[in-house]
């Protein structure tokens, strides 16, 4: 459990935006998890800590295995107690991700519709990898590999 | 100038590469590039560079990159994705052997895409339902080494058989025209997963294919599968089995089954592969066994060039039962009529070669006919919701047949062939396809009458062969065929004819409308016979006494046996002594 966790438990205070990114940016880089979701800033001069890249790599036996399915999520302003929005840039065929923009469904997503603010990208993405292997979802026929959303 | 080590170079760093399933430290100098990062990478994975896909913070790594550019310092973490060209994630591991898409309608080519298992036979045109695209993968009948396996593979193998019958091939008829016919539907069958698959759940199917015995019969009549029988025992034994019968069923009732079933049996298979000699004996079991097996469910439908090879296929004359079928109409008669040759030589009996389609027509009445109820014959919505609440219903069915104005119904429609050929029209199947449609609207009237003609056949035959057996008919001085087997459901309907002997028909037709007016009535008196039969106890009485005279003293179940073979003593008891085994 992060510092900033424990402040916000141990003292009620909400935790400023910029030290949660932080501290989120820091476990990216640490490779913290069972390396399956990876994330960090798009770009290192981005001072605002909104825009970061994400990585999941396709659990294996589904449809989505040995793939590699690019992220951006953005973190807005009110993050973390408003949810970030996430959007996959490599195409994928996912119950709650939009067919031609790659936008994920804020409301599908369990995590994103239940958002608290102790959740954190990383948790997100976790989340994504395991809806992957859902039922519903991990023999959906998938584009071919590499292909990506326009916008 | 010559740099005093460690002092102006930077320290190199040391980052930890992760991939799901393992962790190594890399030492590399933090101005190296992404590509040297690899190089290192790939002799500590012992994997191919271009295998290796790097992933920091959520970017991938191009070879181009420095580690600088992206911020790897010293202790950071490096996601590695290591990929293999089987689609096994290095990380994951997967080894699943995914068999090919269970997908149906693909049968025909998957042929090319199976692995190189020699039990998986080439079937081209012989699978045309679940249940027939299962058998490509079965590795021939009982003697396959695995106990576990046997059910499988001979479920497999028996449903090869039934993927004939099932399949609409088998309205295999003496033009050139009906081969076609034939094809087309077939075609349609295979591309339409769908509608097979309705076929398949429509309880009347179900019914039919619940029945054990009958399912047997329809498959001891092949010849080839006779000959099969004969040269491999064990297959005789497969089909005596009533459980293994009602488990074959099933799956080709459910189809999710039958694919989890394959899957298991192609697991199997590559295991015995694997053992050594395996791979001989499984070859030997496929031609021992599979092929012929297949060279008869594919003769059936008699659409490749095996057919000439291993004799005249087989002409039905479903095609004429189809007409009757279309209303809810389970033919007695079916075996009989097809007994006689091709439906143009105005009935003669020749008999033969007619046997074979008895079965695949028994069941085809079955199979098309759910499938034309749904479709509504007369176009109306309450006609169409009455059928198929009656197809779903087989008692009902009974019910509806001993109505009188389906009597009048089928009068009217013997008497004017053009309305059955309107209603045929109808048919779902033929709806895609206005090329068959036009060639059935030519055939019918002489399909019709050709049925009705043997359908007279058939009853003349019944009355020779079975005298005994069979109380006279109503007006028409015909032979009626036991009451148990017209009161008896749908499904062992076409016991009854199974249970009387059905040798070829030999006497000629009258051909006049007239007599097919008189068969008509005596068919709808034969279906409709169930409200005037007697208790089963009555019928049975003497049949019973003999049982009990055998030895059999479970009235219940004597009882049941022979209502259920249709008042056939020998099947009654082989029945007995099935359920007592088993």
């Amino acid at each position: 459990v992060g510092l900033q966790e424990k402040m916000a438990v141990s003292t009620g205070v909400k935790v400023p935006r910029n030290f949660r990114l932080l501290e989120e940016l820091e476990e990216g880089q640490k490779g913290v998890g069972d390396g399956t979701v990876s994330w960090g800033l798009e770009d290192d001069e981005d001072m605002t800590l909104t825009r970061w890249t994400g990585m999941i790599i396709g659990p294996p036996r589904t449809n989505y295995e040995n793939r590699i399915y690019s992220l951006k999520v953005e973190c807005g302003p009110k993050y973390p107690e408003a949810p970030p929005s996430v959007r996959f840039v490599t195409k994928i065929n996912m119950n709650g991700i939009n067919n031609s923009s790659g936008m994920v469904d804020a409301r599908s997503i369990p995590v994103l519709a239940k958002w608290q603010n102790s959740y954190s990208i990383k948790v997100v993405l976790q989340e994504l990898r395991r809806l992957m292997m859902s039922k519903e979802n991990m023999k959906l026929p998938q584009p071919p590999e590499g292909q990506t959303y326009n916008n | 100038m010559a740099e005093p080590s460690g002092a102006e170079t930077r320290p190199p760093i040391r980052v930890t590469v992760k991939t799901p399933k393992d962790k190594e430290e890399i030492v590399i100098c933090d101005r190296a590039s992404v590509k040297e990062f690899k190089e290192e990478i790939s002799r500590r994975f012992k994997a191919q560079q271009d295998q290796l896909v790097l992933i920091f913070a959520g970017k991938i790594l191009k070879d181009g990159d420095t580690l600088n550019q992206h911020g790897i310092k010293d202790g950071l973490t490096v996601h590695l994705v290591i990929k293999t060209p089987q689609k096994a994630q290095d990380p994951a591991a997967a080894t699943a052997s995914s068999p090919s898409t269970p997908d149906p309608a693909s049968a025909p080519s998957t042929t090319p895409a199976s692995p190189a298992t020699p039990a998986q036979p080439s079937t081209s045109g012989s699978a045309t339902s679940d249940a027939g695209s299962g058998s490509r993968r079965s590795s021939g009948g009982g003697p396959s080494p695995g106990a576990g396996e046997a059910p499988p593979s001979a479920t497999a193998s028996i449903l090869s058989g039934f993927g004939g019958i099932l399949g609409l091939g088998s309205l295999g008829l003496g033009s050139a025209n009906f081969m076609e016919l034939q094809q087309q539907m077939q075609r349609q069958l295979m591309s339409n997963p769908e509608m097979l698959s309705q076929i398949m759940e429509n309880p009347l199917v179900q019914d039919m294919m619940s029945n054990p015995d009958l399912m047997r019969h329809m498959i001891m009549a092949n010849p080839q599968m006779q000959q099969l029988m004969e040269r491999n025992p064990e297959i005789s034994h497969m089909l005596n089995n009533p459980e293994l019968m009602r488990q074959t069923m099933e799956l080709a009732r459910n189809p999710a089954m039958m694919q989890e079933m394959m899957r298991n049996q192609d697991r199997a298979l590559s295991n015995l592969e694997s053992i050594p000699g395996g791979y001989n004996a499984l070859r030997r079991m496929y031609t021992d066994i599979q092929e012929p097996m297949f060279s008869a469910a594919r003769e059936q439908f008699g659409n490749n060039p095996f057919s000439s090879l291993a004799g005249n296929s087989d002409s039905s004359s479903s095609q004429p039962l189809r007409t009757e079928n279309r209303e809810p109409l389970p033919n007695p008669w079916s075996p009989s009529p097809p007994t006689s040759q091709a439906p143009g030589s105005g009935g003669e009996g020749t008999g033969g070669s007619g046997t074979s389609q008895v079965h695949p027509t028994v069941s085809n009445p079955f199979g098309i006919n759910a499938a034309s109820l749904g479709s509504g014959m007369f176009n109306s919505p309450e006609m169409q919701a009455l059928l198929q609440q009656i197809s779903e219903n087989p008692q009902l069915m009974q019910n509806v047949i001993s109505a009188p104005y389906m009597r009048s119904m089928m009068q009217t429609l013997a008497q004017n062939p053009d309305f059955a050929a309107q209603m045929m029209v109808n048919v779902p199947l033929f709806a895609g396809n206005p090329q068959l449609q036009e060639q059935l609207r030519l055939q019918l009237p002489v399909f019709l009458q050709q049925a009705l003609l043997q359908i007279q056949q058939g009853l003349q035959t019944l009355q020779t062969e079975a005298p005994g057996l069979v109380p006279s008919l109503g007006s028409f001085g015909m032979s009626r065929t036991p009451a148990p087997s017209a009161g008896s459901n749908t499904g062992s309907a076409p016991e009854a004819p199974t249970s009387s002997p059905a040798p070829p028909a030999t006497s000629s037709p009258t051909g006049a409308s007239s007599a097919q007016q008189q068969l008509m009535q005596q068919m709808i008196q034969l279906l409709a016979g169930s409200g005037n039969s007697q208790m089963p106890e009555v019928r049975f009485q003497q049949q019973l006494e003999q049982l009990n005279s055998m030895g059999f003293i479970n009235r219940e179940a004597n009882l049941q046996a022979l209502i259920a073979t249709g008042g056939d003593i020998n099947a009654a008891i082989e029945r007995l002594l099935g359920s007592q085994l088993s």
